[in-house]
């Protein structure tokens, strides 16, 4: 089977990010994800994007092409939420489209949502695409986690390209189909369903079978198990996440004005 | 813990009945078998015959996995498996599902291998040899670090196989494991089944198609048809006592050497003790008996069907996924307004890229492509939708609506057929031609998986289209409905429509197709009739091919000095020319 390379998956590079031990790239997400949360405007987020977006593209060796076509699906939610800001939050009245008017917090708010929402979303690709997902199954075990739950989040890794695949597939079978005469945004919304519906029984029945083949392969019955392949924790590991904190603080020290 | 007396075989199934939790009829009813220790078993059987079911009483995945109720008992090594855990059984059978791909847990070949061992807690170097000698027995050593779903489809049943193997039980359940192999695959699959037998692993291999392999090798063949053993034993005394049933009644294809063997018996009446399954052996009884002439006529060939109006032509045509992978290498091909041309070669040849690149869903990244005399980047999908049809392997990814009548009326309003009267007509005749009339509100998704495929080729077939594409047209369907469905494309093709099939099955090429192309690695290896095909050794080797029995049967025929004229292109052919008049399996 062919890789079109816009797959939600791990793949090896050879790259710094590759490297770096599993639970903690987990960890630097978290981090990520909170500074977020604490930025109030738009500029700290755009420095996250583009930092986060530099990460990708040069110490993980992920191909611009890949990064923009896999996430552009949340790029476009993004700028719908940003939109979506302009329009609906109070405040005072800059200008009006329409009945539609345009606030100052709108405008202000609106971009802060597109950053929050697309650089956890990179972010989380980022370590998707770095992370050989049975590496973080293991690191998570290894910390501590039973190896139930640590194999759930693998296996959820796992399933996300062949999701992805019968999404592809499905798509194409359907386009051959043709088109209904008279097809309106109401088909089209019906069409939607069918494409969803089609992608989730499949899913269904894939989960099913795969908790069947697990149970036959005595998965699960013994409280621990082995791990024929070990990864292991290097304290150089920790510059990612500590760079990231001090960033992120710097940030928000300068958002509230703190070196002015 | 319960325990029966005699000398007990591996596996008794008594009088088993089962009912799965969704349904209220049982599809196992008062089954009873036996499997000894160390012996190949077949069991085949019509589709919806409750043969994966059966397969699932082994490992325990009933009573303890599947729900549902269950009836009678199962005894392994002669205890009850309602009394032992999954985990206990599955250290003593192993079932390869019917999509081993589903039962994949992890990334990389050797990882998945490893995956049972680790759950037992063994010794990690201890897994690691069992890995490496499981890759070395499934010849996967060079892809043991390639992704799961990188593989081809018989690579994909070998590592299924050695992902049970990995677990050391003493029996493994292979659920039709060729099913969609190229002939060289299966093969290849063939060869290490026997070998594990050779090693005293007792094997249950299920199918819906017998084989020469098979009932040379099998130590017992089990029929199973409307959830209960209708035969067993020796595959000589079921085929003697039971074939005609199991291909006129059942569907069932046997071998064109047994189809001709029963018809020699029947001529003989009953004289034939033993029915050969080679090819060399069927001639050597034909001569034996006096039947295999120094000439032999077969059919007229007929005029040639299609005209020579270009519908696709392609030159040098290429097609990348990405730098690393082409899947098309500069192919040279023309497909003609009313043939039937088959597209053969082995898993991941570039067949299916190739019916992608017809149907516009991927645009040639080299060469040249003009479909219906326009170049292929110049049309769009729905556009080229309206003149082109293509059934895919997965019938399901097409369905749109919520039943099988609205299934057909979007196609037909896709085609613009705005009249009400007119597409209930329609509807009605398809239906009622591809047998479907039974089934008319019921959702698509619920189906069989025989009905799914003849539905998603009736859904294509009443847009009209000039082109009709199938991509194995005929898997999972019995004999008769493959012959059936068959006979609807010659019906199609006779009103001028192009159809293009791509498929494993080389008994249907032989039969029905006008003209063969065989893709290789991205390359197109030969352009031509099947008879022509089959007689280059060399070349059927190299694209991973094997010959039907029955061209193996004719070229030895002629090659001892028989000669023939007409065509010869099934076993109803050949036990014509012989003289028999015996119906077989039509």
């Amino acid at each position: 089977m062919a890789d079109n390379g816009f797959q939600l998956q791990f793949k090896e590079r050879h790259s710094t990010l590759n490297r770096i031990y599993p639970l903690v790239k987990l960890i630097w997400v978290v981090i990520v994800a909170v500074g977020l949360f604490i930025y109030k405007s738009p500029l700290p987020g755009a420095v996250a994007f583009l930092l986060i977006l530099f990460l990708a593209a040069v110490p993980g060796k992920i191909p611009l092409r890949q990064i923009f076509g896999s996430a552009k699906l949340i790029f476009g939610l993004g700028l719908l939420l940003m939109i979506f800001h302009f329009f609906a939050d109070p405040g005072e009245e800059i200008f009006r489209v329409g009945f539609l008017k345009i606030t100052d917090t709108g405008l202000m708010q609106g971009p802060v949502f597109f950053f929050r929402l697309s650089v956890v979303v990179l972010a989380s690709f980022v370590m998707i695409w770095t992370t050989d997902p049975r590496d973080l199954m293991t690191s998570l075990a290894k910390a501590g986690m039973p190896y139930r739950m640590a194999f759930t989040v693998f296996l959820a890794m796992r399933f996300l390209p062949l999701a992805q695949r019968e999404v592809e597939a499905v798509k194409d079978a359907h386009a051959i189909r043709g088109k209904a005469q008279h097809s309106s945004l109401g088909h089209r919304f019906k069409l939607w369903q069918r494409y969803m519906f089609t992608v989730l029984i499949n899913g269904l029945r894939k989960a099913e079978a795969a908790a069947v083949a697990l149970d036959c392969r005595a998965f699960g019955t013994a409280p621990t198990r082995t791990y024929v392949k070990d990864v292991h924790f290097r304290v150089a590991d920790l510059w990612l996440p500590l760079a990231t904190v001090v960033i992120s603080t710097l940030l928000i020290l300068v958002e509230r004005g703190v070196f002015s | 813990m319960t325990e029966i007396q005699s000398t007990t075989p591996l596996v008794l199934v008594d009088r088993v009945s089962y009912t799965h939790w969704n349904q209220t009829e049982p599809t196992l009813m008062d089954c009873s078998l036996q499997i000894e220790a160390g012996t190949l078993n077949v069991l085949v059987g019509p589709g919806g015959s409750g043969k994966s079911t059966l397969c699932s009483l082994f490992n325990g995945e009933i009573p303890h996995l599947l729900g549902g109720k269950m009836e009678g008992t199962v005894f392994l090594n002669g205890v009850d498996t309602a009394t032992l855990t999954v985990s206990d059984l599955s250290r003593q059978v192993g079932h390869v599902f019917q999509d081993p791909e589903t039962m994949f847990a992890t990334l990389y070949v050797e990882d998945e291998i490893a995956f049972g061992p680790e759950n037992l807690r063994m010794n990690a170097d201890e897994i690691r040899r069992v890995v490496d000698e499981l890759l070395h027995m499934t010849d996967l050593q060079e892809k043991r670090t390639n992704l799961v779903w990188a593989l081809s489809g018989g690579q994909i049943q070998k590592l299924g196989l050695a992902v049970v193997l990995a677990m050391n039980p003493a029996m493994i359940v292979l659920d039709e494991p060729t099913a969609n192999l190229d002939p060289a695959a299966t093969h290849s699959l063939h060869r290490l089944i026997l070998e594990l037998r050779q090693r005293g692993m007792t094997i249950l291999l299920v199918t819906r198609e017998l084989d020469d392999f098979l009932l040379t090798h099998a130590d017992q063949l089990l029929v199973l048809n409307q959830g209960c053993i209708f035969a067993s034993g020796k595959p000589q005394e079921v085929l003697l006592t039971h074939g005609m049933r199991l291909t006129h009644e059942l569907g069932i294809w046997l071998p064109e050497t047994a189809e001709i063997g029963l018809a020699l018996r029947t001529g003989l009446g009953g004289e034939l003790s033993e029915l050969p399954f080679t090819a060399q052996g069927m001639l050597d009884a034909l001569r034996h008996y006096g039947y295999l002439k120094d000439h032999l006529n077969g059919k007229p060939i007929p005029p040639e069907v299609h005209t020579h109006e270009v519908l696709i032509r392609a030159r040098g045509l290429r097609y990348a996924y990405d730098a690393e992978f082409e899947a098309l290498k500069g192919v040279d091909l023309e497909v003609y307004r009313g043939e039937i041309l088959a597209i053969i070669g082995r898993n991941g040849a570039g067949k299916s890229t190739l019916a992608k690149l017809l149907t516009g869903l991927l645009k040639p990244t080299g060469g040249e492509l003009r479909i219906l005399h326009k170049n292929a980047r110049e049309w769009k999908v729905d556009q080229l939708a309206d003149h082109l049809g293509l059934v895919f392997q997965n019938p399901e990814h097409q369905f749109l609506t919520d039943s099988v009548y609205d299934e057909i009326e979007y196609s037909l309003l896709a085609r613009g057929c705005e009249d009400d009267d007119e597409r209930k007509r329609i509807i009605a005749e398809t239906l009622k031609q591809l047998e479907l009339d039974d089934c008319t509100g019921i959702h698509p998704f619920a189906l069989s998986a025989g009905k799914k495929r003849r539905l998603g080729v009736a859904t294509m077939l009443v847009g009209q289209p000039k082109i009709l594409i199938l991509d194995e047209p005929t898997y999972g369907q019995d004999k008769q409905m493959t012959q059936t469905l068959m006979a609807l494309m010659e019906d199609i093709r006779r009103q001028d429509v192009t159809i293009v099939m791509i498929s494993h099955d080389m008994r249907l090429v032989q039969e029905y197709a006008d003209r063969v192309v065989v893709l290789n690695e991205g390359e197109k290896l030969f352009d031509g009739t099947a008879a022509d095909l089959f007689v280059q050794d060399e070349l059927v080797a190299r694209a991973n091919l094997r010959p039907t029995l029955l061209e193996e049967m004719l070229h030895r025929y002629l090659q001892s000095g028989g000669t023939l004229t007409g065509r010869i292109s099934n076993s109803h052919d050949f036990i014509h020319a012989l003289g028999l008049e015996v119906q077989i399996g039509r």
